[in-house]
């Protein structure tokens, strides 16, 4: 079973995204914000991130690049209300993008594709 | 390679080496050279550093001016043999020497880069000390330059070696001492490599590498001296493309593999200043529309024969729209390239050199169908089409290894 973090300040959506992803057959932790995060991830290994770009405290573009300098394969989808991050270059180090919508059927894609990515070794 | 070297200071070992191509670059180098010795001494003080040009046997002075740049870098000058010329011959004696000097990082960049920065220097070379095998810049760019990697380079190196790398062929690498001993064993070399096609040689052996890929953010356009106007694209094409084919073979147990594509890391994103890259002077939508519609019969039979009769038919529907509601549809323009791929690995030299000389006119229809449909468009906006022709290549990949697998069969 692949375990996905979810990396949000919200935490209606973090329940929904528990939720639906847990229903999908995934295993799910989340985290409130960036702090400690790249511990975390050393310590839970999860399979794939899903990480919110604008929490209170911390740019999750600036995260994307510490999880991209760490853990250079490990998958991260950025997770948005606005796509207006796109102007931001450090953007393109993320696998992929899924604009916030209640409705997870691209946020489900997006890990399905970023999960079956495979560069022989 | 032999080549002819002098190494006034006698360096015996450098921890970063930069290799610098020239041909007749008089003009240029010693500026290039200066500005590369500040970038070194300015974020690399306390390592040893040399400069080296590699050089066409220049008989313009290059290498007098070489040496009278100002610095403290080391500097070394090497040529090939009077008359031999090509950048990749060049390159490839930078890969000897620097061998032999037990670099740490190694970086390459084009001698006649107007306004090169110190900073782009630690942007190439940090991530290699860092642990990255190979460093790509991300100049800022219009939307209308480096239009072979928009339609070919980055659709189809994404697709079959699944990294998303966005300036392949620009002359301007990072790169480590892991990397170089793949290029000095290279499992491929040719006559197009050692010209113009060692740029993609380069990257593409990277990519295959799996060494660790970092794209580093250069904050601001490159300003240097443009090529691939029409009177040298058939050139630069056929060596830049036949390069990309002739490795799709190299790499056959490589890239089937691949599924789907993924990021890299970046450097650079401490650059807060971003200059926004002025149009190129060049581009002419109606003669591209000329030049696409001039070599159409020349080359149909041919397409006919490699591409089939619904590609063919498709083609001569795309000549009948006229210029104002041209397009060139993306599907068929993988199609294509798909199929070229396939067919080229099965061919005769000539048949090589014939097929690439046919593509040319295609992609130059390809070019105008992109500026027609991106010609409101914002550079994200024309970014993002890219991005989603590159999705539907990656989509549809089953189709080229089905393709290639049963040519092997056949």
């Amino acid at each position: 079973m692949s375990k996905i973090l979810v990396v949000d300040d919200e935490e209606h959506i973090r329940l929904l995204y528990s939720e639906e992803l847990k229903e999908a057959g995934y295993e799910v932790i989340t985290a409130e914000s960036g702090y400690k995060l790249l511990e975390k991830i050393e310590e839970e290994k999860p399979d794939l991130v899903v990480l919110d770009i604008k929490m209170v405290d911390y740019n999750g573009l600036d995260i994307l690049q510490d999880i991209r300098n760490q853990f250079y394969d490990l998958p991260v989808i950025l997770s948005t209300a606005y796509d207006t991050f796109k102007e931001d270059m450090k953007s393109i180090a993320a696998d992929f993008y899924v604009v916030k919508s209640f409705d997870l059927t691209e946020l489900k894609k997006k890990i399905a594709m970023a999960l079956e990515t495979r560069l022989p070794d | 390679m032999a080549f002819y070297e002098e190494n006034p200071g006698q360096i015996a070992e450098a921890d970063i080496v930069v290799g610098i191509p020239t041909a007749n670059e008089a003009g240029n180098i010693a500026g290039t050279a200066a500005r590369v010795d500040k970038g070194l001494s300015e974020y690399f003080p306390d390592l040893r550093c040399a400069i080296i040009d590699c050089d066409n046997h220049s008989t313009d002075g290059t290498r007098e001016a070489f040496f009278s740049a100002p610095g403290k870098a080391s500097k070394l000058y090497i040529s090939t043999e009077p008359g031999v010329g090509g950048k990749g011959r060049n390159i490839g004696n930078f890969f000897e020497k620097a061998r032999q000097l037990n670099p740490k990082a190694l970086v390459v960049l084009e001698a006649d880069i107007k306004n090169l920065s110190p900073v782009w220097v630690r942007n190439l070379v940090a991530p290699v000390l860092k642990g990255a095998g190979f460093v790509c810049p991300l100049y800022e760019r219009h939307k209308y330059e480096a239009f072979l990697s928009n339609s070919i380079v980055y659709p189809l190196f994404r697709c079959l070696y699944g990294r998303r790398v966005r300036q392949c062929n620009n002359g301007d690498y990072g790169f480590s001492p892991k990397l170089l001993d793949l290029y000095l064993n290279p499992p491929f070399r040719s006559e197009l490599v050692d010209n113009s096609g060692i740029d993609l040689w380069m990257a593409n052996i990277a990519l295959a590498s799996r060494l660790p890929i970092v794209q580093a953010i250069m904050g601001a356009p490159k300003l240097h001296r443009a090529r691939g106007r029409f009177a040298e694209l058939p050139v630069l094409f056929a060596e830049a493309v036949g390069t990309v084919f002739d490795l799709v073979e190299v790499y056959e147990d490589y890239w089937p593999q691949v599924k789907w594509s993924k990021p890299t890391a970046l450097s650079g994103t401490d650059l807060q200043e971003v200059e926004t890259p002025l149009p190129p002077a060049d581009v002419n939508p109606e003669r591209l529309h000329e030049k696409f519609l001039e070599d159409f019969d020349k080359y149909y039979r041919l397409w006919e024969h490699v591409y089939g009769s619904i590609v063919a038919r498709k083609l001569q529907e795309i000549r009948s729209i006229g210029f104002q509601h041209f397009s060139f549809p993306t599907q068929t323009w993988m199609t294509i390239l798909f199929d070229s791929v396939v067919a080229y690995r099965e061919m005769s030299p000539s048949e090589k050199k014939d097929l690439v000389d046919g593509l040319l006119p295609l992609y130059v229809g390809k070019v105008l169908s992109y500026i027609k449909k991106t010609w409101r468009m914002s550079l994200q906006q024309a970014e993002e089409y890219i991005e989603n022709e590159c999705m539907m290549f990656e989509e549809n990949k089953s189709y080229i290894v089905k393709m290639w697998t049963k040519g092997e069969r056949g």
